[in-house]
């Protein structure tokens, strides 16, 4: 027998014009390309090479949180210890290189000692005792930062070390940043011709509503990237680092067996089980993975301040969490997408900026921040409602 | 009056974008009667239910629907609700935390001048209910959560009733039910035939539309095939050509010869714990074996034992279970699904969406979520599309799964469909030793005689098969031998030859003493 077209239980698309599909399908791209042409009207100095590249910076700290929050979210897990373990890891680094450690020291024993560790111990409490996420991360966001503020007794501790500093401050030249948006460029050309001849020999039709918002988004990125960083002082290290991991976590999403068991879990653990996936490792990896990444963001931002205060990453569990679930990924686990929580970290980034631009109060930034992550959500419910 | 007629459907059809779900369906109900609907999944019967209980309202349908003659025109359910339309749906509605009579009287309690809940006359009241519909297996102040489905369906049944409703849907009611269960629904649907209730009954089973249906229509398509009938005066072959569209000789298809090889796999003394009340047991030490290219039927009734039975073999139980599984002569430590796995032994489970399927994702994420490691390297877990199309592509092929493509989204498929993927994801593994527990449960005709087929080419290729099945006719059309599970035991043990219908209810009822 042949595979044959099954009309009846296909969902169409509820005989909508298509360009409304469109709009629906890359709502949260949308609204922030209209915020950011709105607040390049609003503030001139919004669009600038420099105030950019500085947002880009400010980006990757809560933006690498959210990679791993991604997945920690797909496993319809929540890790609320990101912000006192970024804490935490800040100023164990810092400490660390008191004692004089040199960097490339100090940060991985860091990684391993703050990120390793909590992730460890968050994961074995989940996975082992099917203890819920929300309970043992939520514990752990107050050890984390107690430990913070006993380690420190309570104060800031400085750091004087130029490479140290490098990590968070510093900028890839212009010119091996052009090299390498190219070199993106070029990657990006030649996955999408090897994706649209698999597309093809699947038997699947290629789907142009799919390709074109990608071609789209990567030509203006490279387009803007040449602008801001190419233009200005070349990439910041940060988001060379943060542009590493979001493209390891697509790729470990997309591409490989991990991916595939996340996607399982987190869609219908019981069945993942006795499909023979290791939940228990699954598990213990996506905190460990989170864990590790809050530090890095600790350190990252440790470093770009030359010092770290106990209570640095306050609430960076939450903006991480909204960066998420705008970027589409479901809180019941199980779907959502990389791509959509870098685009939720840059909605909220560029919230930030762009409200700091236009001087309006830190008081009211955090009350229209709340009612765009309640809109965001609603709008995404709304939308699966069908 | 009995034989009055409270029901017409007059040419419904209803239109999904790109589909006609019902087209001109025609029939009419009368009062006192089980009217039995029967049809191939995806006939349309669910969607004609839900234009009756104003699921979708009245202008999303075209036809008209009179209930005693009078022309309705729900805008929503509680208007259906009003004109005495109550539908007991497969997926029960009740609140496990709550007891009988609230879920009975949920939000239509009664309450005293102060607002406060009269639980005295709610209580009284459902004592009352259930008595007058001969209920007596449970008590208004037991909580749902205790009930098994049976029972519970009998509390949505009293609700429906307790509403005053007159026409009665009752959709696949014994699709969870033990037969003991279904005799007790039975009694039920008499005594309420009785009270001159109009019953419209959909099912798949053919031998509980002999019992309890008065007359039959059938839907195929979206339309109503042939009149109204009779039950007694249309013969089983006639049923089926009417809903598949053509003869169905044999249901169960020739089994070509039967070699039955060296015993591939030996259970002994396996037991499984109750989980939650110590010192219980769910199943009894039990031991048996299986056979190279042999079809072990399992039998019994519904909580006998049968899958705790075979999803402890399975590795699903570490904790519960215990006793030793020997594979090929050899002992093997099974304490997971992966180590099962890795034994080649593969596990269908009886409830597809819960444990079997990840329905947001596609036919290929669900195909090869068992055997990821062959269509990966081994170094990242990179997974390869081009080896997982051709995987998938094969099993599309093989089983016959209609499906636009495989990157098309499982629950978009029908059962029977995604049955097939299931069985493809399972293959993928290369079982030795492929239990299936209710593989054709829910599926249409032509999906399970297909399936069957598969069976018996997968026996001939030398795998051990086991197959859990409530259905009689399926334990004796397919199987080779049949144990019988009672309450926990292995009861008996049958060489198809021997097997009847009568000896493996006795010993599945536990009267073989009698």
């Amino acid at each position: 027998m042949s595979t044959t077209v099954e009309q009846k239980t296909r969902p169409v698309a509820d005989g909508r014009h298509p360009a409304v599909q469109f709009i629906k399908d890359n709502a949260t791209l949308i609204a922030l390309l209209v915020l950011c042409v709105g607040l390049s009207f609003a503030d001139s100095s919004f669009f600038t090479a420099r105030n950019l590249s500085n947002l880009a910076r400010q980006v990757t700290i809560i933006g690498i949180i959210s990679i791993g929050m991604t997945m920690v979210i797909l496993i319809a897990g929540v890790d609320l210890s990101v912000g006192s373990v970024a804490g935490l890891a800040a100023i164990v680094v810092t400490m660390l290189m008191q004692y004089g450690l040199g960097t490339w020291l100090a940060v991985p024993i860091t990684l391993v000692l703050v990120g390793g560790i909590v992730g460890l111990w968050n994961g074995w409490w989940i996975a082992h005792y099917k203890i819920p996420s929300f309970i043992i991360t939520l514990g752990m966001l107050t050890i984390a930062r107690g430990l913070a503020l006993t380690l420190s007794g309570g104060s800031s501790i400085p750091v004087a070390n130029d490479s140290f500093a490098n990590l968070g401050g510093e900028y890839i030249g212009p010119t091996t940043s052009a090299v390498i948006l190219v070199l993106l460029l070029g990657l990006y050309f030649y996955g999408l011709y090897r994706s649209i001849q698999q597309t093809r020999k699947f038997g699947a039709e290629v789907r142009m509503a799919e390709i074109i918002p990608s071609l789209i988004v990567v030509l203006a990125g490279i387009a803007l990237g040449f602008y801001v960083f190419a233009g200005y002082q070349g990439i910041p290290i940060p988001v060379a680092i943060f542009g590493v991991i979001a493209f390891g976590g697509m790729y470990a999403l997309e591409q490989t067996r991990f991916g595939r068991r996340i996607y399982a879990l987190g869609g219908n653990e019981e069945a993942a089980r006795l499909s023979g996936i290791d939940i228990f490792t699954t598990k213990l990896i996506v905190f460990v993975t989170v864990s590790v990444l809050a530090a890095l963001s600790g350190i990252l931002l440790a470093s770009r301040l030359n010092g770290a205060s106990p209570n640095l990453g306050t609430m960076f569990e939450l903006d991480a969490i909204a960066s998420v679930v705008i970027g589409g990924t479901s809180l019941a686990g199980g779907s959502g997408t990389i791509g959509g929580t870098i685009i939720g970290t840059l909605i909220i980034g560029v919230l930030n900026n762009g409200m700091s631009l236009l001087g309006v109060s830190t008081f009211y930034q955090l009350i229209i921040k709340g009612f765009i992550i309640i809109l965001a959500v609603w709008f995404d419910v709304l939308q699966k409602r069908r | 009056m009995a034989g009055e007629v409270v029901l017409q459907m007059e040419n419904i059809s209803k239109e999904f974008p790109g589909v006609k779900a019902l087209d001109r369906v025609n029939f009419e109900a009368r009062a006192g009667e089980v009217l039995a609907l029967m049809g191939e999944n995806g006939a349309g019967k669910s969607t004609l239910m839900k234009v009756l209980s104003g699921v979708w309202p009245y202008p999303s349908y075209t036809g008209e629907l009179r209930v005693r003659g009078e022309l309705k025109q729900f805008a929503n359910t509680r208007e259906a609700e009003h004109a005495g339309i109550g539908i007991i749906y497969q997926e029960l509605n009740l609140i496990p935390e709550l007891d009988v009579a609230e879920n009975i009287f949920l939000d239509r309690q009664f309450t005293t001048a102060l607002g406060r809940i009269d639980w005295n006359q709610m209580y009284s009241e459902t004592a009352k209910l259930l008595d007058s519909l001969g209920i007596r297996e449970f008590k208004p102040t037991d909580k749902v959560k205790s009930l098994t489905v049976g029972k519970q369906q009998m509390v949505e049944i009293a609700k429906a009733l307790s509403m005053k409703a007159s026409i009665l849907v009752l959709d696949e009611p014994t699709s969870a039910l033990s037969d003991k269960e279904v005799q007790d629904l039975f009694r039920i649907i008499r005594k309420l035939k009785a009270d001159n209730v109009c019953m419209c009954y959909i099912s798949h089973k053919m031998e509980e539309i002999e019992q309890i249906a008065d007359r039959i229509v059938v839907l195929r398509d979206g339309r109503t095939i042939g009149d109204v009938t009779p039950i007694k005066e249309i013969t089983l072959d006639q049923i089926i050509a009417r809903m598949v569209g053509r003869d169905l000789q044999d249901l169960f298809p020739e089994r070509g010869g039967y070699h039955r090889g060296e015993k591939i796999l030996e259970v002994k003394d396996m037991s499984v714990d109750h989980p939650t009340l110590p010192g219980e047991k769910r199943v009894k030490p039990s031991s048996f074996s299986v056979y190279r290219g042999e079809i072990l039927g399992i039998a019994g009734l519904m909580g006998a034992g049968r899958t705790e039975l075979v999803e402890a073999l399975f590795g699903a139980y570490p904790d519960r279970a215990h006793g030793s599984i020997f594979l090929d002569g050899k002992p093997v430590r099974i304490r997971s699904p992966r180590d099962a796995i890795d034994h080649g032994i593969a596990l269908l489970t009886e409830d597809r969406k819960a444990l079997g399927l990840f329905l947001d994702q596609s036919v290929a994420f669900n195909t090869t979520i068992t055997s990821l490691k062959t269509i990966s390297d081994s170094f990242l877990g990179t997974i390869s599309r081009t080896l997982e199309a051709r995987v998938v592509g094969e099993y599309v092929r093989k089983l016959g799964v209609k499906t636009t493509n495989i990157e098309t989204i499982i629950k978009t498929l029908s059962g029977g469909n995604q049955q097939k993927v299931i069985i493809g994801k399972w293959l993928n593994t290369e079982p030795k030793v492929f239990i299936l527990d209710e593989p054709t449960r829910g599926i249409d005709i032509g999906a399970k005689v297909e399936i069957y087929k598969l069976l018996h080419s997968l026996a001939e290729q030398g795998v051990a098969v086991i197959m859990i099945s409530s259905e009689l006719p399926e334990i004796l059309g397919m199987s080779d031998r049949i144990l019988v599970m009672c309450e926990g035991r292995i009861a008996g043990e049958f060489m198809r030859s021997a097997a009847t219908k009568e000896k493996v209810m006795e010993y599945a009822t536990g009267g073989i003493a009698a």
